[in-house]
């Protein structure tokens, strides 16, 4: 059938660059500017043990860890909260505050970009994990709309069945509502996860010193020290892409529903 | 009494997202607005209001004016390019054959890494020296002369745009096959019985209903694409010159690195305007097609 044999040439060409750095990770800095295509004619692992040596990747590994981890929990709970009176007892002012939000997805973070350097500097934010964190939670209004769209599913009664059983605003949040938002709550954390742990500008402009780098800071600053070391390079590249890919084979699934989902609500 | 204290803690749940959403982006978004309207640069206290003169200087800017045609260039041409070849891979991805899952990952992978990671890859290949990858290849397979990938202004804008359509043309193609998976099966036997032949059924069957998902997927990609900051940025610094510039870049560079604040702010307020009319675009259609589907 003709999918078929348009299929597999097609896969070998979107893999190809993968491949492409994969292999050359195994070779000499002379062997990869003489045939970077084959395969390694003799597989060294010495590129491996040096960017371990003289790079800081672990701990850009850590601090990209530290930063996605704690600005995601903030933005999903943050979202959530923001939710749950406009969906379970909204009024005039939690229609307003709804559209006030909505207008944040007509703007986007570059037309913001010089006061918000400005506002990060007169913060004392510059430079500092907690800094970029907490600009990092005013993307909670993608997460805000994603958590209202799915809390309109829970069924009204449970939390009218709640109040009367004298269960405060604050218990039914906790105890009743935030535990039935799994399914929404994992597409939420699997879209800012993937947004922050890629995040360059934000990083780039707003951490300096490289005690404090991300992973992408930590490739865009490796392509300017190492230059035409490719090996080297691509040795970190590789290594940054491990963590990406292991996250891509557990979330696979689930990334495919999100997309599935959003695009069918529209 | 308790009617009340009831109304401010549900209200109070609304406090957190309120402020992070108020200082980080509508009080940016209005100083940028006030700030594009004087001569600010960044140190000295005193500034003065200088009226429209920033936003009539960004027309002489030769970085911004450069930057506005590739960012609306770039913008098109991969939402062409993304969608001419993501909707046959949803087909392909829908038929049973022993590597599917294989296919649909490897096709996918590509948009999950950052797109400074994936442009620095494709910068191995588009080397424009003799040892790049690509020139490599053209030369021990078909006899071409090494091409200036990244330092000729059209090939460089035609190599950003096809590395930045291979990373998310999966992406998409799993957001068409979303829809593709909902068609019922019972209107292809139909129409195969009527005799309809397989281009047929494609042309009157599949692309109809793919409609939905067009609007999703294009609407994504313009809105993505005028965002446009680490593919060309990472392939090409920009160059050759100014011809690959993104909006973002510019904003950078002239805000940022030079400390123009108020002509940056300008830029951003147009950029601003320029997505704002995309989104209501894209809303209004959103509107139009839920209203036929009633």
């Amino acid at each position: 059938m003709a999918a078929r044999s348009f299929d597999a040439p097609a896969g070998i060409v979107v893999f190809f660059p993968f491949y492409l750095i994969i292999i050359n990770t195994f070779k000499t800095m002379q062997e990869t500017a003489r045939n970077p295509v084959a395969l390694p004619s003799k597989w060294i692992f010495t590129n491996y043990i040096q960017v371990f040596e003289e790079t800081t990747v672990l701990r850009s590994f850590g601090n990209t860890l530290t930063i996605t981890f704690f600005s995601v929990v903030l933005i999903v709970l943050i979202g959530a909260m923001g939710a749950y009176p406009v969906v379970f007892n909204p009024n005039r002012l939690t229609r307003v505050a709804m559209i006030y939000l909505l207008a944040g997805f007509m703007i986007p973070f570059q037309a913001t970009l010089i006061p918000l350097f400005q506002l990060m500097s007169d913060l004392h934010f510059i430079d500092k994990h907690y800094g970029l964190i907490i600009l990092y939670t005013s993307n909670s209004v993608f997460v805000f709309f994603l958590m209202m769209g799915y809390m309109k599913t829970i069924p009204r009664d449970l939390s009218e069945a709640a109040v009367i059983d004298g269960c405060s605003v604050w218990g039914i949040f906790w105890r009743i509502i935030l535990p039935l938002l799994k399914p929404i709550t994992i597409t939420s954390v699997i879209f800012e996860t993937m947004w922050i742990w890629n995040d360059f500008l934000a990083p780039m402009l707003f951490l300096n010193s490289s005690s404090k780098s991300t992973l992408v800071l930590e490739i865009y600053k490796a392509k300017g020290e190492f230059a035409v070391q490719w090996p080297m390079f691509m040795t970190l590249t590789v290594i940054t892409l491990i963590p990406i890919f292991i996250f891509f084979l557990l979330m696979q699934k689930h990334i495919v529903k999100g997309i599935a989902a959003g695009a069918v609500k529209g | 009494m308790t009617r009340f204290v009831r109304q401010a803690q549900y209200l109070s749940f609304l406090v957190p997202i309120l402020a992070v959403y108020s200082l980080f982006t509508i009080y940016p978004l209005l100083k940028a607005f006030f700030l594009s309207l004087t001569n600010f640069d960044g140190y000295s206290k005193v500034y003065d209001f200088v009226g429209m003169k920033n936003y009539v200087r960004i027309f002489s800017d030769d970085a911004l004016l450069s930057a506005l045609s590739f960012t609306l260039f770039f913008t098109v041409a991969k939402a062409l390019l993304v969608t001419v070849f993501a909707i046959p891979l949803a087909i392909i991805f829908d038929q049973k054959f022993l590597t599917r899952n294989l296919h649909r990952a490897i096709f996918f992978f590509p948009s999950i890494p950052s797109g400074l990671l994936l442009a620095y890859i494709w910068g191995f290949i588009l080397a424009p020296v003799d040892s790049g990858v690509m020139n490599k290849i053209l030369r021990e397979l078909f006899g071409i002369g090494p091409q200036p990938w990244l330092a000729d202004p059209l090939l460089a804008k035609i190599s950003t745009v096809v590395v930045a359509s291979w990373a998310v043309t999966g992406w998409h193609a799993i957001l068409y096959l979303a829809f593709l998976q909902a068609i019922p099966k019972e209107y292809y036997e139909a129409a195969a019985i009527d005799g309809a032949s397989r281009l047929q059924q494609f042309r009157h069957i599949t692309l109809p209903l793919l409609a939905p998902a067009m609007t999703i997927s294009v609407m994504l990609l313009l809105t993505g694409g005028l965002k446009v900051y680490e593919i060309p940025f990472a392939l090409t610094k920009g160059g050759p010159g100014f011809e690959t510039y993104s909006i973002t870049q510019v904003i950078v560079l002239r805000g940022i690195t030079e400390t123009q604040y108020g002509l940056a702010s300008a830029m951003s307020i147009v950029f601003f305007f320029i997505v704002l009319v995309v989104a209501v675009f894209q809303v209004t259609i959103m509107q139009r097609r839920e209203q036929n589907l009633q």
